[in-house]
């Protein structure tokens, strides 16, 4: 009875739509809307830390005696974020003209993503061996915030990145069938662009 | 050809297979993709809901007949339970009511539609309301909480109360279940309008829930990220809303109030938009000055963004933003007062038949007007200063939180419940419970104006300390007390009637009010498919095509009369 159930589950409607092409269309705006919907929590969490940074306790004591200016890593970081929104960027257009390559570029965005949590991860160690214990400062703890908050967008992305590629080595993506990656580089290009705004903001805060 | 297949009637016979019978089991129903049955498990639980957050409001009521302290609630366990109170209603009822509920159910339908754009994420969403109600139980056990709902800072993050941070994760996950809905609402009405249906065709409650998931996805994220900040700084015990640690607890009142003013509307939008439906329909009417209401939604929306600082006059803020924020306050005055006067003024001439959902209009235009007007003096600065923190406030904002989205949602319940179980209901019940509520609901929070006015501070135990002010104060607190057991009455009267009517009541036809938007013209309760073709549709509110039909015992849409579908239908006077 209950199997009898899932059975209907898996077999029931997924979508109200008829025509796969408005299908994609809805589901590009609906995934404009998420994008909407994470941007605001970047810009609110930014709008706060430079609420702190500019509060007359902070200033001229940021960083605060002892404490580290920003890791060096953080730079290695961004470029291969960029770079991997480059990745992506050119696995689309490959399948969007049903070019060979798809796969390669995709395997190729999936690992500069991972390089970045790594030098992330390495950023973060290196900052804790510098003396900036998460809970000693507020600069320590917006340093954190931030770029964890952002780290964890990424691990949230490398899923379905996972999914993508896995159909982009497969030969799945071309012009006839193009919404997971479109979906899958869309979000990857935010999460792109929100590090960019959010690793500037850092480095006009970390300055005196 | 197809003028010959726009105006031929849809198919409103009942059948036995529809949405309710089409697969059965428990796993049929928890992993549906049917929007219907979706706005269907959603009503369920907000009504649950609803009735654990009764509870707790009807506890509070009962220890204010009491003056001083009782031995039955100490002082703790009062704040438990009013702050309790607050978040369950908000949080877990009204914000979910509307959206996720009637309009899950109704929206697609009233578009035509089989579904909503995205049904998993539909489903996604429901899921995620019921692991933020767990959390909010969880919080129970973990020692609840006794912030207030608002969870303001410092206090919430030093409270030694063990709830603060499940009910914050709770809320965190709410949250995304709101967004949810309101993306899929989006998107659905951008790319789901049957042909016909251009903007400013579509049914109100479409434009109002159109405007509320516009706030639903913009605002609610901040309410994430602050609840998320005060969760970790609870924890590490360092943050940015402490000012033990160079934080700012001003800064938490701003992120909260930003999401938090936004969400009042959240909450009242798509009770304005059944308003809208239920007047014109019930007055049998077509609405007066649509484009006005349409657009009174979104320039509320908008509105909703700029005046989050009218909470926080007491706070600190410099006058300079005190003074532009009661300005932009009073502004928003004006797109509501459009909607008041538009509904007065559809009712105006209208051939008014008094049924229960439009005795719930009713009683919104008379509760609404009693609530927006008393914001009026919460926004005005020299008198909120008097007022801030009263009983005046809470007046007023279950005016409009309960008395007007509450009871808007209530009222679209009855005028979509023929609709939804396809059973009809006891009118003269339906009569009783709602006047019993209206009375109920005035004798309870009218008399909390007086109360304010006159000094009483919210939130507090007792008032016996409170000089000179005991016995009058006494007097009030057991007036609204009482209207809160009528009301309460009137609600356990109208559970009853509804449950009976789910087996007892006589089968609903297609259109028992006379409606002409699109989910009177398929049958009740509607199949799994909603319609088999997308139907074409006209004026939702054009009411001259509509006509009694005896044989069903209910109202029919003409669509052969309907100059939009059919160019030879006859002229009739007073089409415009
Ligand atoms: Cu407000």
């Amino acid at each position: 009875m209950s199997f009898f159930s899932f059975q209907l589950f898996r077999n029931q409607r997924v979508t109200p739509f008829t025509d796969p092409t408005a299908r994609f269309e809805a589901g590009r705006f609906g995934m404009w809307l998420l994008i909407a919907t994470l941007a605001v929590i970047f810009a609110s969490t930014l709008m706060a830390y430079v609420f702190v940074r500019l509060s007359p306790n902070n200033i001229g004591n940021w960083p605060p005696p002892h404490m580290p200016p920003l890791p060096q890593a953080l730079l290695l970081s961004t470029i291969f974020l960029i770079a991997s929104s480059g990745t992506m960027h050119v696995a689309t257009l490959a399948a969007r003209r049903g070019e060979p390559g798809v796969g390669v570029w995709m395997v190729a965005t999936l690992c500069l993503g991972c390089a970045f949590l790594g030098v992330q991860t390495y950023a973060w160690i290196d900052a804790m061996r510098d003396n900036m214990a998460f809970t000693k400062h507020l600069y320590a703890w917006t340093f954190y915030v931030l770029t964890v908050l952002h780290a964890l967008h990424v691990i949230g992305g490398l899923l379905p990145m996972l999914v993508t590629t896995r159909n982009a080595v497969r030969g799945l993506y071309g012009p006839e069938r193009l919404a997971g990656i479109t979906y899958c580089g869309m979000y990857w290009h935010f999460l792109d662009a929100a590090w960019i705004v959010l690793y500037a903001t850092l480095l006009w805060g970390s300055t005196r | 050809m197809t003028t010959l297949d726009a105006t031929r009637p849809l198919d409103t016979r009942p059948s036995a297979d529809n949405y309710l019978t089409h697969s059965r089991g428990v796993l049929s129903w928890i992993l549906t993709l049917d929007h219907k049955r979706i706005g269907v498990m959603y009503l369920v639980s907000v009504l649950a809901s609803f009735l654990l957050g009764g509870v707790f409001a009807l506890l509070v009521r009962t220890k204010l007949l009491f003056p001083g302290e009782v031995s039955w609630m100490s002082a703790e366990a009062y704040n438990h339970f009013f702050t309790l109170h607050g978040a369950v209603m908000v949080f877990l009822v009204i914000i979910p009511s509307i959206p996720a509920a009637l309009g899950n159910f109704v929206l697609p339908i009233m578009l035509g539609a089989k579904d909503v754009a995205f049904p998993r994420l539909n489903l996604a969403s429901y899921w995620l309301w019921l692991l933020g109600a767990t959390c909010v139980v969880l919080s129970l056990l973990m020692g609840s909480f006794d912030t207030g709902w608002t969870f303001y800072t410092p206090y919430s993050t030093t409270t030694r109360f063990g709830g603060v941070v499940p009910v914050v994760t709770g809320a965190f996950i709410l949250g995304f279940s709101s967004i949810f809905t309101g993306m899929n609402f989006i998107v659905t009405v951008h790319k789901l309008r049957p042909p016909g249906m251009t903007w400013f065709r579509m049914p109100l409650f479409l434009w109002a829930l159109y405007s509320t998931a516009l706030i639903q996805i913009l605002a609610t994220p901040v309410l994430a990220i602050t609840l998320s900040l005060l969760a970790v700084e609870r924890i590490f015990h360092i943050g940015i809303f402490d000012p033990a640690w160079g934080g700012d607890p001003v800064l938490f009142q701003h992120f909260f109030w930003f999401y938090s003013h936004p969400a009042v509307y959240i909450m009242i939008v798509p009770g304005m938009g059944i308003i809208s439906e239920i007047i014109s329909v019930h007055a049998h009417r077509h609405i007066f000055g649509y484009r006005f209401i349409a657009f009174s939604s979104i320039a509320i929306a908008f509105f909703s963004f700029l005046v989050w600082g009218h909470h926080m006059y007491t706070s600190g803020q410099s006058g300079l933003m005190n003074v532009v924020f009661s300005a932009i306050t009073f502004s928003v005055a004006i797109p509501s007062a459009i909607k008041v006067f538009n509904w007065l003024a559809t009712l105006y001439k209208g051939s008014i038949s008094l049924t229960t959902p439009m005795l719930y209009a009713l009683a919104f235009l008379f509760l609404f007007t009693i609530g927006g007007l008393t914001g009026l003096y919460l926004g005005t600065l020299n008198t909120d200063i008097h007022l801030h923190d009263t009983y005046f406030v809470v007046a007023h904002f279950h005016y409009v939180m309960m008395g007007s989205a509450l009871i808007a949602m209530i009222g679209g319940m009855h005028h979509w419940w023929p609709k939804m179980t396809g059973r009809m209901y006891s009118e003269f019940w339906g009569r009783i419970g709602c006047t019993l509520v209206f009375i109920g609901f005035n004798l309870t929070f009218f008399t909390q104006f007086m109360l304010g006015s006159q000094g009483m501070p919210r939130r507090y135990y007792s008032y016996d300390q409170l000089p000179g002010m005991a016995e009058a104060f006494k007097t009030y607190h057991h007036i609204s007390t009482g209207g809160s057991y009528i009301m309460a009455l009137g609600f356990v009267i109208t559970a009853i009637y509804l449950i009976h009517s789910l087996y007892r009541g006589k089968p609903a036809p297609a259109n028992p009010w006379g409606g002409r938007s699109l989910e009177w013209q398929c049958p009740s309760p509607p199949p799994h498919d909603n319609f088999k073709v997308t139907p074409r549709v006209g004026d939702c509110y054009d009411f001259s095509v509509v006509r009694w039909d005896e044989a069903s015992n209910g109202y029919i849409v003409d669509r052969s009369l309907d100059p939009e579908l059919n160019p030879n239908a006859p002229k009739r006077k007073g089409h415009h």
